[in-house]
This record gives structure tokens, C-alpha cells and sequence, in this order.
């Protein structure tokens, strides 16, 4: 553990000088030799090497002169100093190279033809660029394949012990599943204590193994590289935008690889700052929904005998007829619209504008609404700005880190790897709070588990404990005297040793927590579903902002409050203001500028504000009577909401249901009309990630059948309305959000956030605070002793990946309801009982599997999965200023049948 | 020397000296052999090295043995052959050819991809007969190669052992892959 990062935020290395081939080159002190030729441009062969962890040097390949020494010295584990004179070329150099590589070609076995890493191997290559044609005395390992994990098999003769797997698995996932082990008299990498690999299945030891001795089971023996055809997209899970290549073969997505790779190995240890440029298991072995049988390839209309298929031209002209019926009967208010976030945002801007122009109302909204919508809706208020605050980067740099209500390992892996790097490189302290004893929550320094639903609770008592233990950084609070002084008013009605009864955390805890956030140099915030998708969203968020405004940390360099989203394109849903409150670059929909400038390029008055529906007051009045028409674009709020709000009423209700999705859901069995959409791998466009980052979608194939893109059918519908939104490519589109919301393409590459807090803290501030604060209360509910969470898996996102075989392998609906094995224990069950949950909302029968990282007093249940149908357990509240509906926590008795 | 040539001209146009030379030639030709036979009825004997459609060979203990490793797919010049490859039901971690192609229209019949061939699988047969109304089954799929293979597997011997491949059934064993075999319980020792 030599060569971490010598440039830390807080310690920079000495420059020095030193020689490479004749040159002199400046470097810092301590690095590795080999980072320091490759920045010169010189590449050396190296095979163990990788800069996303410290280097190892088993290989012995990236041998190098240093003027001195007798022998050869290897670049990597070598520590650049001053005054070094290093040759990197030479006969002598070629040959020591090469006698390395054929110890290690004399235990490899030759069966390069079948091997899934031949015309990608590492080994391969240097034999053909070192000419090594002849070896005496090759040996065979004869070592029995690993297949026991479900995703991965380890060929352990084929392996060459360069010890990147495991060190990729251990300084960057930080997961540790894999290990050495000497076993039949070769040393052999298996998973820890040589069982079946359970592990989160992140790949990346597939990705950077420079032989074929990881390979996966999804793809074993489909392909040669060379087959395949290699598209550049972004990965649609989660809001963390991971870029990735498809590899497919005409229409078949046969595998899908990271930009991580042993061929990627050359960059400085601190550049994984920004990413590792890895994948989680969602995106590398999810894939299989994209080619699947049960995708739609044809419209469908509803007549006599149900869904059946009809030609594009009928479909389209029948959706049009009756969207025109609808409207000219109960005018346009009686038609809205509802689109997924994982659409692209050229999709997203033309949905909006279809149903804002085309239609006239402004009844329109997305899927940002189950949660993303409250941190953005807060942020907006207070702050005057759109997104969350900090890039990956700041967040990997932080000295402390509050987590909040987030199991961000399993909702955002990727992202989870900057915090991970945080604690392991650079020592931040990490506060965990959340329900669950999560990956995270092991890892942190600060794992603070409370009860579940009591993550706002704890906001507030940090808040208070902040004032109470003078913590406040007396200049940002001396400018807002008035709102400070409002502040310390309303936390009055809060006490820390409430906070501690209710949320379970002792009270030195707590302050301690609040002391780190408050004293730590660089601190952020992180919040996910535990705040934004839990009862009083909307305030939790702006208590956030009041605990990172008075301890100074909301301007300044490196700190900031930021969110994580669950869907891949949430944020851009908002920017491209698909929401009734916003127009796209999330301005206020009743901003009068704003209007103006819109009313002006779309050419037609908006349609008025104020009374517009969002999600669950669109499915009200669907119910209700007053919206007649819904357009769906892959949503599938039927199997999202519990069934105490009635979406079936509510949708059988209607006069006309447009449904477009790529697989006949839920929601699509009731429609009048079902359009076959294309999934992300068909879409030409852009993604938002939640950090801001706008990223290329690009297609890998044709659409597959008679699919098409979601705005081509947009569009299409207005050409058979008779009012033609008249764009032809995606750029087209994207020429007119640029002219809209110039600089919005940011190439990756988001402009900082100017954080604006004056308005809010000198105008409305006072009037709001006071309501924010305060403890309900009621704390236990003996009756319903349980809290049940609908919680998010590792490996699944949303319902999309359910249609994925490979995941589904990984993790299939257990049928289970997860519960702590006290609870288990005291409950006398065996894992074959059967229990039975009743919450208010009505009860079901289920099994039960034990999971560690539950408390007792709680149990969960999958949100991914409607069988059986837990989530109708759940009661169903909304935010009163946003509109989001919580429906993740119910509390709930556990019966043994 | 002029006149002497007018008068040569003269004779040879007399005397049909240029038929007869002609005539000589074909009355030759009465006492040689024919050059020509008499095909179908008669055959050429083919050379053991000739290039002609492919086949895919079998091992003497009736194993397949291509492994659907795509070598020949890539070394092909005219780009003819596809293959789809996967892992072997029955046998796992076997890899096994499930589809494979040859669209013998395109052919150019180079015998690359008998020297890419690391089993040997593929060889090249004195079948050249393969003349048809019907265009389309000259895209020959795996069971029509492998029946060419067993129909000719005398002929692909020879041309292996011509093109200095593989000699004997001795060798084609040794260029055989040994698989490794799977782990299926967990290490107990």
C-alpha cells in the first residue's frame, strides 16, 4: 500500500526531475516510475498493472533500466525520484520482457480458440509483439473449472496470478470476494475461503482480467471479439450514467463491456477521483431485456377480442381521432400525460412540448415525481438551482461525508465507489444514517442506524444539536441574522434527547455526527430515497439545507448537498421540464419571462398555470372523471402505486388510454392503444445523470421489429393530428433545446452550480422554517410492532430489470419477506414457515428469508417485484407542497401461519 | 533472293504445302493417345493436394471436431464462412460449433481457413460436383459439410497430410482440446 495518491487535497508532493531516455521530466515524488513514462507518451508492457489500484508487480513484464542497478527494474512498484535516469528501450530490455512472458506462456494452456478472451488477452498480444513462437518444456495445470458462481467462471489454468481481480475487487469495490489460494500446487484465485462466489457481481474483475481466466456465464462461448459490433452508450439503470459499449451481433446484445479494462491501465492513481470507469451488475449483465422475446414489435388496438395488432398507419390515426374526440368534447384539460425518466431527453422535450403545444394542458408529468422531484423542488426554492451541488470528484475529496437515507451501494454502485474511495484513500469520515445495516454502513466510520422512517427526525436533531453545541459558522448565519434567529426559534421545539428516543441513536452520537459535519473542512451531504421518497420529503431536503447553511458548508469549494436518482434520465426529465411547475431548464412554469420566452419559440400562448395536474392528481382525476385521456409513455403506475389509490378505477375509467412501451405491462393491458417503443440500445439521444452530465445515447442496432423511438411516435401522432411537430432526427430536436437552453449539451462536463441561498434566507425563510420542525408524537406503534420497507436490490432497478434473465438468475423473486434472524428466532420460524403481514391498508400470506442486514423491529420486501403484491400493503401519503406520494414504509404485524 | 522467295510462294501455293503440313498434325494425333476423355463416364484423377469443397471432419470416435472457434470465419478472404458457436449442452464447458455456414457461391477456395483450422476440423475434398438449378443449396450448412466430410473423409486425410497438417489419426488426437472439467461442489479437502 506504497503508492497511494501523493496529491491529496490537503498534502501536495515535492516536484522533482528526472531522466527517461535522455529526457528530463518533471514529475511528483512518489508516484509510480510507470505512471511517470506513461505520461511521457512511452508505453511499456505491462500485464499486472492497473492505475485504479496500487501496483503489485507479479508479471514482471514493465522492466526498465535504471542508470545503478545491475538488473532491470520493474516501473510499476519503483517510486519515482529525483535524479533517476531510467532507459526504457534496448535489446538487453526486450529480452528480459520477453523471457518473462514466456514463463508465463509455460504454464498457460494454448487453447486460445475457445477461450472467450481470445483477440482480447493481454498475453496474447505481448507473445505476438515479443515473438515468442517456441517454448520447451510447456506444461499443463489441468485445473477443474469453477463454475459454481452464477455469474462468473474462473479458469484457474489459464490464469496468469497477476493479482488484478483481486486487487481491483479489493482497493476499488472494496469488496474483498476474491483471494489467493495455493491449492493443487498452483496458486489459484478463488473466491474467499474457495466457496461459490457471492459477491455484488460489479464484473470488474471480468473487465480488467488480462487473460481469459474470469469469464461470464451470460455470454460463454457466443462470441469472438471480433464478431461483435461496439456502441458507445450510456447505461439506463440508475441516475449514475456509466458509459458503456453493447458488443452485439446484428440484433442479439451479446455482451456488454466497461470502458475498464486492461487496456485501459494507463492513467494516475488520483484520476479515479472521477470514476473508475467501471460497471455494476445491472449494467453489465442486465442486457437481456433489450433483445427479449417479450418485446413488442408490432402496435396494438384494442377491438372486440381484446389487443390486437393492427398496422402503424391504423394505430396512429385511431390515436389521433380520438385524442382530436376527446378534446373538442371536454377540452384539452381532460387529456394528460404521463412519461417515464428513462427516456431520453430529446424524448422527454418532445412529450412536454406535444402536450403543451399540441394538446394545450399542462397536465404532464414523469416518473421524477416518486422522489427526485421533492430534492429538486427544494433545492429550486432555496437555492435557486436545479440540480444537486458536487461531482463525483468533490465527493471523493470530502473530509466528511453525510449519508442519508441512502443504501447507495445497492441503489447507485457506482457512485458508491467515490464514497468507498473517500474512506479508503483519502480518510474521510462517514456518517451512514439510514434503516438499514448497509454495505456502506460497514464500511463507514460513523454507522448510525435508526428507525425506520426516522431519517428526517434525525436531520432535525443534528440541526438542533448543531445550535446546540454553538457548531453554526458565525459568518454565513451573521448575514441572515433574521433567518437564523427564525431558525433557532423553530428547532426550540425540538430536543436532541427526543431525536435519540425516537430515531434509536444515542445522544453523544448524534452530536458527535453533528460536531464532524460541522468541524470537517470539506463536508457533503448525500440523500436518497430515505429522504426524498419518504414521508416529508420536501422539508427533510430544506432541513438539509439549513444543517449545510449553518455550519458554513454551502458554498463553500467542495461542499454541497446532493441527491442520488433511482432512474437513469430523472434529472433531465425535470430539465427538460416535464412537470407542470417547470418549463424546460427547470424554470417556475408560471415565471413570466420564462413563458414569454417559450409561448415565443413554440409559437402559441402556454397553456395557463395554476390547477395543473402532477402524477397522483392526474391519476385522481382520471378516476374522478375529469381527465378523459391519458397518455402513457413507459410508465407503469398500475404496478408502482398500491392499490388504495385505484389506478385500475382510475385508468378503466378513462375514454382513451395511449400506452407506448417496449413490453405489454400492466398498464398496457388497459389501453385502447399500445405503441411499441424501443429501448435505450435503439434510441439515438442524451442522458442526465444526476451529477448534471449530459451523455450520448447512441444505437447499437435498428429498432427491433416495427419499434420505434418514442418521439418518432410523438410526432407521429401530431402529423395525424393535423399539427405537425416537424423534426427528422434527433438533431433537429437538439438544435432547438440548444437555441432553448443554451449550453444545456455539456459533453459531460456540467458548469458548476452557483448556489444563490440570499432570496430565500432574507424573504420567505421566516415564514416557512417554524413549520419545518417539530417531532410527531407518536414514536412506536405497539399495535403494528414492524416497520416494512419496500427497499431497492443490488441488483435490480426499478421493474425494467425484471425482464433481464441475467439478473433474474442472480436474484429471482424469493417470494420472501426479509427479516432479521432475531426476529426469525423469536418468532419461532424456520425458513420453510409461512408468515402473514397485515398492515392497515390489508394483509397477505408470504415466506420468509432472513437478511443481516436488517434490524430487528423491521422487515422488507423488494419494490421490484408485484408477486406477491406487497407494495399494496403500503398506505399512501402525499407530500402537501410537492405532491409525492410516499408509499416505501408501512408499520405492519408479523404472524407466523 | 526476291525472285527466289516469289518462287518458294509460288511452289508451296501449287503444291498445298501448308494443308499437308496441317495434315501432318492430325494424322500424328492418329497414333497418340486421346487427350481427352470422356466425362461424366470417365474421371480425372485428382491430385491429394487440390482445393476442393470443403468438408468438416469428424474424430475416429465420432466427435465433432470443430469447436466453433470463428478462426476460419475471420481468416476467410471472401468472407463465406459464419459461424455461431456456444457452449455445449450436454457436455459443459465444452464449446461447440451450433451453426456453421459456408456460402460456397463465394468461395475462392484459397484453403485459408483449412490453415487457420487449429483441430483440423475443416479440409478440403476433390468433390467438385456440386452443380444445381437451385442456387440457394449452395450455402452449405453444418450437416451438409459434415456429410461432405464423412462422404470424403479419405480425401480430407490426404489433403491434410498434402498440405503437411496432420499426418495420421495420432496427430489429429493430440491437436484435440482438453477441456478442463467443471467444479461442481465445493473443494471438501
Amino acid at each position: 500500500m506504497a503508492l497511494k495518491p501523493v496529491t491529496t487535497p490537503d498534502v501536495e508532493a515535492a516536484t522533482i526531475e528526472l531522466t527517461i531516455d535522455g529526457k528530463t521530466v518533471t514529475s511528483k515524488e512518489g508516484v509510480s516510475l510507470y505512471d511517470v513514462i506513461s505520461n511521457t507518451g512511452k508505453i511499456i508492457a505491462a500485464m499486472c498493472y492497473h492505475y485504479t489500484f496500487d501496483p503489485f508487480g507479479s508479471c514482471g513484464v514493465c522492466l526498465v533500466q535504471q542508470e545503478g542497478k545491475k538488473s532491470p527494474v520493474r516501473a510499476c512498484t519503483a517510486k519515482a525520484a529525483a535524479g533517476m535516469v531510467i532507459t526504457t528501450d534496448g535489446e538487453d530490455l526486450f529480452l528480459a520482457r520477453k523471457k518473462a512472458i514466456e514463463k508465463h506462456l509455460l504454464v498457460h494452456p494454448l487453447d486460445c480458440p475457445v477461450c472467450d478472451a481470445d483477440g482480447h488477452c493481454e498475453l496474447q498480444d505481448m507473445a505476438f509483439t515479443h515473438g515468442v513462437t517456441n517454448l520447451a518444456n510447456a506444461k499443463q495445470k489441468n485445473i477443474p473449472e469453477d463454475t459454481r458462481s452464477l455469474v462468473l467462471d474462473f479458469n484457474m489454468n489459464r490464469c496468469i496470478a497477476c493479482g488484478e481481480c483481486i486487487n481491483i475487487c479489493k482497493d476499488v469495490q472494496r469488496i474483498d470476494a476474491l483471494q489467493f489460494m495455493k491449492k493443487d500446487g498452483f496458486t489459484q484465485v478463488v473466491a474467499k475461503g474457495d466457496q461459490a462466489l457471492e459477491c455484488e457481481f460489479c464484473g470488474d474483475c471480468l473487465a480488467v482480467c488480462p487473460v481469459g481466466a474470469i469469464t461470464n456465464k451470460f455470454s460463454k462461448y457466443v462470441y469472438k471479439p471480433w464478431q461483435l459490433k461496439k456502441t458507445t452508450t450510456t447505461c439506463n439503470y440508475c441516475g449514475d450514467g456509466c458509459q458503456m459499449y453493447m458488443e452485439t451481433k446484428d440484433t442479439e446484445v451479446t455482451r456488454v463491456t466497461s470502458p475498464l479494462s486492461w487496456k485501459n491501465k494507463w492513467g494516475d492513481r488520483s484520476d479515479t477521483a472521477n470514476g473508475h470507469s467501471g460497471l455494476c451488475v445491472r449494467g453489465r449483465f442486465g442486457f437481456q431485456f433489450i433483445d427479449s422475446k417479450a418485446r413488442l414489435k408490432h402496435p396494438l388496438v384494442r377491438k372486440d377480442n381484446g389487443l390486437t395488432e393492427a398496422p402503424w398507419i391504423e394505430a396512429l390515426e385511431l390515436a389521433a381521432g380520438r385524442l382530436a374526440r376527446v378534446k373538442s368534447k371536454y377540452g384539452p384539460q381532460a387529456i394528460a400525460g404521463l412519461i417515464t425518466a428513462r427516456c431520453t431527453n430529446e424524448e422527454l422535450y418532445v412529450f412536454q412540448k406535444f402536450m403543451r403545444v399540441v394538446i394545450g394542458t399542462n397536465h404532464v408529468d414523469s416518473s421524477a415525481r416518486y422522489g427526485h422531484l421533492n430534492f429538486v423542488r427544494a433545492v429550486h426554492h432555496a437555492l435557486g438551482i436545479g440540480r444537486m451541488m458536487n461531482t463525483s470528484a468533490e465527493i471523493t475529496r470530502a473530509k466528511a461525508i453525510l449519508l442519508v437515507g441512502t443504501n447507495i451501494t445497492e441503489t447507485n454502485p457506482v457512485a458508491s465507489l467515490r464514497v468507498k474511495e473517500a474512506i479508503g484513500v483519502y480518510k474521510a469520515q462517514v456518517m451512514v444514517v439510514d434503516s438499514s445495516q448497509t454495505n456502506m454502513a460497514n464500511l463507514a466510520s460513523h454507522p448510525l442506524i435508526v428507525h425506520p422512517g426516522t431519517e428526517g427526525v434525525f436531520v432535525q436533531g443534528l440541526v438542533k444539536s448543531v445550535l446546540d453545541q454553538d457548531l453554526v459558522d458565525a459568518d454565513t448565519t451573521a448575514r441572515y441574522p433574521e433567518a437564523f434567529s427564525a431558525l433557532q426559534q423553530a428547532a426550540e421545539s425540538v430536543s436532541v434527547e427526543r431525536v435519540a428516543e425516537q430515531t434509536g441513536i444515542p445522544v453523544d452520537q448524534i452530536q458527535e455526527a453533528a460536531r464532524i459535519f460541522a468541524e470537517a473542512p470539506r463536508s457533503i451531504i448525500l440523500c436518497g430515497e430515505g429522504i426524498v421518497r419518504q414521508s416529508g420529503g420536501y422539508h427533510n431536503v430544506l432541513n438539509l439545507i439549513d444543517l449545510a447553511w449553518v455550519t458554513g458548508n454551502l458554498d463553500k469549494p467542495g461542499c454541497g448537498l446532493n441527491t442520488l436518482t433511482e432512474e437513469a434520465n430523472e434529472q433531465g426529465a425535470l430539465d427538460m421540464g416535464v412537470a407542470p411547475e417547470f418549463l424546460p431548464g427547470t424554470v417556475a412554469y408560471d415565471d413570466p419571462k420564462a413563458r414569454e420566452k417559450f409561448s415565443q419559440a413554440w409559437g402559441i400562448e402556454l397553456p395557463q398555470g395554476g390547477g395543473n395536474a402532477n402524477l397522483m392528481e392526474i391519476l385522481k382525476r382520471c378516476r374522478e372523471g375529469q381527465i378523459k385521456a391519458l397518455y402513457v409513455v413507459g410508465e407503469n403506475p398500475l404496478a408502482t402505486l398500491p392499490s388504495s389509490w385505484d389506478v385500475q378505477a382510475a385508468l378503466s375509467n378513462l375514454e382513451l388510454l395511449i400506452c407506448q412501451d417496449p413490453f405489454l405491462t400492466e398498464t398496457g393491458n388497459l389501453a385502447h392503444i399500445v405503441f411499441p417503443a424501443c429501448t435505450f440500445a435503439e434510441k439515438d439521444g442524451t442522458f442526465t445523470n444526476q451529477e448534471g452530465k449530459v451523455q450520448f445515447v447512441r444505437p447499437a442496432f435498428d429498432p427491433l421489429g416495427e419499434s420505434a423511438l418514442d418521439w418518432h411516435i410523438t410526432v407521429g401522432i401530431s402529423h395525424a393530428l393535423g399539427q405537425a411537430m416537424t423534426y427528422e432526427s434527433t438533431q433537429d430536436i437538439q438544435d432547438e433545446i440548444r437555441k432553448l437552453l443554451p449550453g444545456y449539451y455539456n459533453l459531460g462536463q456540467p458548469k458548476k452550480v452557483e448556489v444563490n441561498p440570499a432570496p430565500y434566507l432574507s424573504n420567505g425563510y421566516k415564514g416557512e422554517v417554524a413549520s419545518r420542525y417539530g417531532l410527531s408524537s407518536n414514536g412506536h406503534d405497539q399495535l403494528r410492532p414492524f416497520g416494512l420497507k419496500m427497499i431497492q436490490l443490488l441488483y435490480h432497478s426499478g421493474k425494467l430489470s425484471t425482464r433481464a434473465s441475467g439478473l433474474q438468475n442472480i436474484s429471482p423473486n424469493t417470494h420472501c419477506l426479509r427479516v432479521a434472524p432475531v426476529e426469525l428466532e423469536r418468532l419461532g420460524l424456520s425458513p420453510d414457515d409461512r408468515v402473514r403481514v397485515t398492515s392497515d391498508q390489508g394483509s397477505l400470506e408470504l415466506g420468509v428469508q432472513a437478511d443481516l442486514s436488517l434490524l430487528p423491529g423491521t422487515c422488507a420486501f423488494p419494490e421490484h417485484f408485484n408477486e406477491p403484491p406487497v407494495k399494496d400493503l403500503m398506505p399512501i401519503e402525499l407530500d402537501p407542497v410537492t405532491g409525492v406520494p410516499y408509499f416505501k414504509l408501512a408499520r405492519v404485524t408479523v404472524e407466523k401461519v | 533472293m526476291n525472285a527466289s522467295h516469289g518462287l518458294k510462294k509460288f511452289m508451296n501455293a501449287v503444291l498445298f504445302r501448308e494443308i499437308w503440313n496441317a495434315m501432318k498434325v492430325t494424322f500424328k494425333h492418329m497414333f497418340h493417345r486421346p487427350m481427352t476423355f470422356q466425362y461424366p463416364r470417365e474421371k480425372r484423377v485428382i491430385p491429394d493436394a487440390h482445393r476442393g469443397a470443403l468438408g468438416l471432419l469428424r474424430y475416429d470416435d465420432g466427435r465433432e471436431r470443430c469447436v466453433g472457434c470463428d478462426l476460419c470465419e475471420v481468416a476467410c478472404p471472401s468472407r463465406c464462412i459464419k459461424v455461431i458457436s456456444e457452449e455445449d449442452k450436454s457436455l459443459p464447458l465444452q464449446r461447440v460449433a451450433t451453426e456453421f455456414y459456408i456460402d460456397i457461391t463465394k468461395c475462392v477456395f484459397c484453403g485459408y481457413c483449412v490453415e487457420a483450422c487449429p483441430v483440423n476440423a475443416l479440409a478440403m475434398t476433390k468433390l467438385y460436383e456440386y452443380s444445381t438449378h437451385d442456387k440457394r443449396t449452395l450455402l452449405f450448412d453444418k450437416k451438409r459439410l459434415y456429410d461432405i466430410g464423412e462422404q470424403y473423409m479419405d480425401d480430407a486425410k490426404k489433403y491434410l497430410y498434402a498440405h503437411n497438417q496432420e499426418k495420421d489419426d495420432h496427430e489429429s488426437r493430440v491437436y484435440r482440446y482438453q477441456f478442463p472439467e467443471p467444479v461442481h461442489k465445493p473443494n471438501t479437502s
